[in-house]
């Protein structure tokens, strides 16, 4: 049998191309992936063992402390005194103790020019730290000039200081929340051994330097050196039982390891993500695998009817066929694994050009390799199965008929079990997004799926009459070619709905992701609807300094700027995410979805849906705990939006729980009667001396920004789904070419009563054309009723309206016909091109 | 087999009956019909269109199920087995030739006779192979797809694949039908030569009396039911019977 099932594919390969093709391209997107991540997996694991490759111990806050434990907080501060760090450098076994920080801040190009870009200043970010002179510590080697000595020196990485313009001795500007600060060039450094340094740039600093920049003397981490001979592990046990509270001592290979893993784990969820886009390619191939091997069974009647007759009982015909779709997956799977890898290298060769040495050695992991025959064997088998099954109930007799059509079996049973499964499947969707279910994207998901079956199986139904419908039209448009065409489409509504389909499938996500999108551009301009701000302040720095709204509040014809910072508190135990706003001034600039205003909060704290929920309510008291302090507060009104933060106090009571609190988004408001453009202008120039990566973003800019990003989104999701896309285009040109073939004798006898060329092909392309634009507007009903579901599901994070997506919908439909045309090209000329003769001679 | 004193069944019907379609568009193909076929004979059978020769042969090889009636296999009873079952008998004691259509165009001509052994998963005799091939004059071809292969050539294969599992029983539906004459002929001597060089039974249907006066005995069916028998047929003696029947 397994001979047989070989032959069979190799007898015929090209009736099984365009299906290898589609299994191919969706082994080759799972592959692509898998192959980067472990690419980049292999980089980062040499990136941090070169980090900790140096230092025995390390000492740091523990990532595991409860945070329910006396202090939370622990973590945010600063950990290690001198005191501390003396104490480690006493323990039995200790060599060196070297306390490190960290400086945020960003090391500006020799020839930066501040300007209002948010992204100016972007890129890998500095890694600034207090030089501590000893390698093994530094995890950085002098390779020229000097360590910084002096508190005004600097040292940085040899590849960062020509790529921002700097040579030793030069003046070098590090922008800190602190403003600008200058240093003298006085020496570079290689890190670890080769400094692959994944794109960033490193510098170091005297200690009294950076602790004077951070305004702390405290440190983050000590690095701990061991004395020759004396067991790591050991000395880190030892340091462990001196320490303060909720700080761990961890020997810098386990450290190592550790990060290697939790990167590895983020690694994951991209390959989670990238598996999720192969399966929805290879589910739009599963359509192609399941229309070839059908119509290949119908072709192959007579032969199926001879074996059967000689003796080859139903279940080794269903073995035959499903090994011949093994095969045929494992050649393309092969294939496809092929592709994936060459995509990997291509791919990260292109990235490597543009953001340096991210990649480590480019192999084929044997994940790429598993996932890709698991993927490709199984979709393929699944779809062979109900083809297989078809084959097995073929009679001996069929050898025995002259020709070999498909049954003409009717379609009530396929619309029972369609409409069933649609039905089924709407009300999963609708279960996931109103029940509110714990993992409401499992049914959504599950509903989704269930759904595209049963509208796959219903629409052979609505193609009927709708190529009835259409025929008139078509005739009448173009004569005799439009009305064959018509006639051909529902001739086998079946295998044409199962093509739509496939297309449907991909038009579907497209057109869900842009209602999606569309209406959280729409959300966005809602929000500026309520925004009386006439500027916001960025930086592509994390939080906006202190000082730099010092500096706009003090120019001229500013009124005043209003400030959301942001913390992590607990409330009656639980940590809840604190949001800080100024009462006074932020109903003013923005018209916040609250009742009452913020300027009722009296000293008190809004709470919103999340914590309504939780139980609490307007007039309750609750304790409220943060790093510095304790709080007991009455809940005087609520925030209506879900998302942002679950608490809101005043200035004065953020101060008091979270001392200094990171700014998350300032608004600037202007005097009245004040040049919006010359102001701007004004506070930049203002900003450009201290705090040059500050942008401020007027906001018809920050709503373009946004839409910007929302647009990047939309492109991305479209890209993945493109291999889906492409997929189902070649489904199309498959359906068409295989039934050019079974067509041959009638198209032998059109050309022979005198159809000319032209009208064959046209008639192909028609054919064509129409089960692109069923597909895609199944497709674009189906997108944008689950793409309104989705937005209705999230109204609690503030969508308000459903925007349906027109522009891209006219774009997918013009698009979708146009595709039908190309993948009519071929399977229309083999048709055009058959010899009348022969296609009148040939035998089935 | 030289005496003709015991004569042994190969297979049988009784009350063969087989209707086709319901209502009124029911058409009766076989009208309680008996037969015996013996063993080691070539047995052709003959009608005008519509007398239910093709039906006859399906139902006695179980290609095809009786309404009502029993048949038999040798001693093994067919109606009533499963489709399995008899999807087993076909497998090992029966051969088919068919008009056309005979071959798995992606099997060479060897593979194309070695197949219901393979199926069956028994070992061919390579002796018994060659003297096949031999007779049959199909040495050289054996590498060829059935697509490189002449309609006599591919006949043959067909004649070679029913014969390489020394069946019980060979049917063969008009298999001289797609030919001219003289591969026909060829074709026709050679089925003879294997029921008498080899005792072979063959079961042929054809509407050709010159193809019937190679068989030992001519059974002509007429609406369902046998109606006349001839033994040591010439061409010309089937020719005049056939025209009696209104041919």
């Amino acid at each position: 049998m397994f001979r047989l099932a070989v032959k069979s594919v190799k007898h015929n390969p090209k009736r099984l191309v365009l299906t290898a093709v589609a299994v191919a391209l969706g082994v080759a997107l799972a592959a692509t992936t898998f192959t980067l991540t472990n690419a980049l997996s292999s980089g980062f694991t040499k990136l941090f063992e070169e980090i900790y490759a140096g230092t025995d111990v390390i000492v740091e806050a523990d990532p595991d402390a409860d945070p329910a434990d006396e202090d939370p907080f622990a973590a945010t501060e600063s950990l290690f005194s001198h005191a501390d760090v003396e104490d480690v450098a006493a323990v039995d076994g200790v060599a060196s103790a070297w306390g490190g920080r960290q400086v945020m801040g960003s090391v500006l190009a020799a020839d930066f020019e501040p300007t209002n870009d948010v992204m100016a200043g972007g890129g890998p970010p500095s890694q600034l730290f207090n030089w501590a002179g000893d390698p093994r510590v530094d995890q950085a080697t002098l390779v020229e000039g000097d360590g910084p000595t002096a508190d005004d020196e600097i040292v940085l990485d040899l590849d960062a200081a020509p790529r921002l313009g700097y040579a030793i001795g030069d003046t070098v500007s590090v922008a800190t929340e602190a403003g600008v600060e200058e240093f003298t060039l006085v020496g570079l450094v290689r890190f670890g051994e080769s400094n692959s340094l994944q794109g960033a740039t490193l510098g170091y600093m005297t200690d009294a330097r950076s602790a004077a920049i951070n305004g702390d003397d405290g440190y983050e981490q000590v690095s701990v050196i061991v004395e020759d001979g004396a067991d790591q592990d050991a000395v880190a046990e030892a340091i462990g039982a001196i320490l303060p509270p909720d700080t761990r001592a961890i020997t810098g290979e386990a450290k190592a390891a550790e990060q290697t893993e939790q990167f590895d784990e983020l690694l994951q969820y991209i390959d989670i993500f990238a598996i999720a886009f192969a399966l929805i390619a290879l589910f739009v191939g599963a359509y192609i695998i399941v229309n070839t091997f059908r119509i290949i069974v119908t072709q192959r009647t007579r032969e199926f009817g001879l074996l059967r007759a000689i003796g080859v009982s139903g279940r080794q015909l269903r073995t035959m066929i499903l090994l011949e779709a093994l095969v045929v997956a494992v050649v393309s799977s092969t294939i496809g694994i092929a592709l994936g890898y060459l995509g990997a290298l291509g791919l990260s060769t292109l990235v490597e050009a543009f953001s340096g040495d991210i990649f480590g050695t480019v192999t084929l992991p044997i994940d790429a390799v598993l996932w890709g025959y698991g993927l490709g064997a199984l979709v393929t088998i699944i779809a062979a199965i109900m083809p297989a099954i078809h084959a097995s109930t073929i009679s001996p007799m069929e050898a025995l008929r002259e020709s070999a059509t498909e049954s003409k079996k009717p379609l009530r049973l396929r619309n029972v079990v369609g409409g069933a499964l649609t039905l089924l499947g709407v009300l999963a969707i609708v279960a996931g997004l109103y029940l509110g279910i714990e993992k409401p994207y499992i049914p959504v998901g599950a509903g989704a799926m269930i759904l595209i079956i049963g509208v796959t199986l219903l629409a052979a139904q609505v193609l009927v009459p709708l190529a009835y419908g259409l025929k008139a039209t078509l005739t009448r448009v173009f004569r005799v070619d439009g009305k064959l065409a018509a006639n051909n489409i529902h001739r086998e509504p079946r295998r044409s709905a199962n093509t739509a389909a496939a297309l449907m499938i991909g038009v579907m996500l497209l057109a869900l992701v842009a209602t999606f999108t569309e209406s959280m551009k729409s959300l966005v301009t809602e929000q500026f609807k309520g925004n009386s701000a006439d500027f916001f302040v960025f930086t592509s720095q994390g939080a906006i300094p202190e000082g730099a709204i010092e500096v706009i509040e003090g120019e001229d014809g500013v009124a005043y700027v209003t400030s959301t910072g942001l913390g992590t508190v607990l409330v009656d135990g639980a940590t809840t995410n604190v949001g800080v706003i100024d009462p006074e001034t932020a109903d003013l600039a923005f018209d916040y979805n609250n009742e009452p205003d913020f300027d009722q909060m009296d000293g008190g704290a809004f709470i919103d849906p999340s914590m309504v929920e939780a139980g609490f309510e307007v007039g309750d008291d609750i304790t409220v705990e943060g790093p510095e302090g304790s709080a007991t507060l009455t809940i005087t009104g609520k925030y209506l939006n879900e998302g942002d933060a679950q608490v809101w106090v005043d200035e004065d009571t953020g101060h008091e729980l979270l001392g200094d609190y990171p700014i998350a988004q300032s608004m600037v408001v202007l005097d009245e009667g004040v040049d919006a453009t010359a102001a701007q202008d004004q506070i930049l120039e203002a900003l450009a001396v201290d705090y040059p990566l500050v942008v401020l973003q007027s906001p018809g800019e920050f709503e373009q920004l946004a839409n910007q990003f929302i647009d990047l989104l939309l492109g991305i999701i479209s890209a993945m789904l493109g291999a889906a896309l492409i997929i189902a285009l070649l489904g199309v040109a498959n359906t068409l070419l295989l039934s050019v073939t079974e067509r041959t004798r009638e198209i032998g006898l059109l050309r022979a009563v005198g159809v000319r060329r032209r009208s064959i092909r046209r008639m192909i392309r028609i054919e064509s054309m129409v089960m692109a634009v069923f597909g895609t507007v199944l497709g674009m009903i189906l997108g944008v009723g689950l793409g309104a579901a989705l937005v209705r599901a999230l109204e609690d994070f503030g969508f308000t309206t459903i925007t349906i997506p027109w522009v891209w919908l006219l774009i997918y439909t013009i698009a979708a016909a146009l595709a039908g045309v190309l993948a009519a090209v071929w399977p229309a000329r083999r048709a055009a091109k058959l010899d009348i003769l022969q296609a009148i001679a040939f035998d089935g | 087999m030289t005496t003709t004193s015991t004569v042994t069944i190969a297979a049988s019907m009784r009350g063969g009956t087989k209707d086709y379609g319901s209502g009124d568009a029911a058409v009766r193909a076989l009208d309680g019909l008996d037969v015996d076929i013996a063993q080691s004979e070539f047995t052709a059978i003959m009608g005008p269109s519509g007398s239910g020769k093709s039906t006859l042969l399906h139902t006695l090889a179980g290609l095809d199920r009786l309404t009502a009636g029993e048949s038999w296999i040798g001693e093994q009873q067919i109606t009533g087995l499963s489709e399995d079952k008899i999807t087993q008998v076909r497998r090992d004691k029966i051969g088919f030739v068919f008009q056309a259509f005979n071959l798995i165009p992606s099997l060479s001509a060897r593979e194309n006779i070695t197949l219901p052994l393979d199926i069956a998963g028994r070992d061919v005799d390579p002796q018994w192979f060659e003297e096949i091939i031999a007779i049959l004059g199909l040495g050289d071809r054996l590498t060829h797809l059935p697509a490189e292969l002449s309609g006599g050539q591919q006949q043959r294969v067909a004649v070679a694949r029913a014969l390489v599992a020394r069946p019980e029983l060979i049917f063969a539906d008009e298999p001289s039908g797609n030919l001219d004459s003289r591969s026909g002929a060829e074709l026709l001597g050679f089925m003879r030569r294997a029921v008498k060089e080899f005792g072979q039974t063959i079961v042929m249907v054809t509407h050709d009396p010159t193809a019937a006066s190679y068989s030992d005995r001519v059974l002509f069916l007429a609406d369902g039911r046998i109606v006349d028998e001839m033994r040591e047929p010439t061409a010309d003696r089937v020719l005049d019977r056939m025209k009696q029947m209104g041919h």
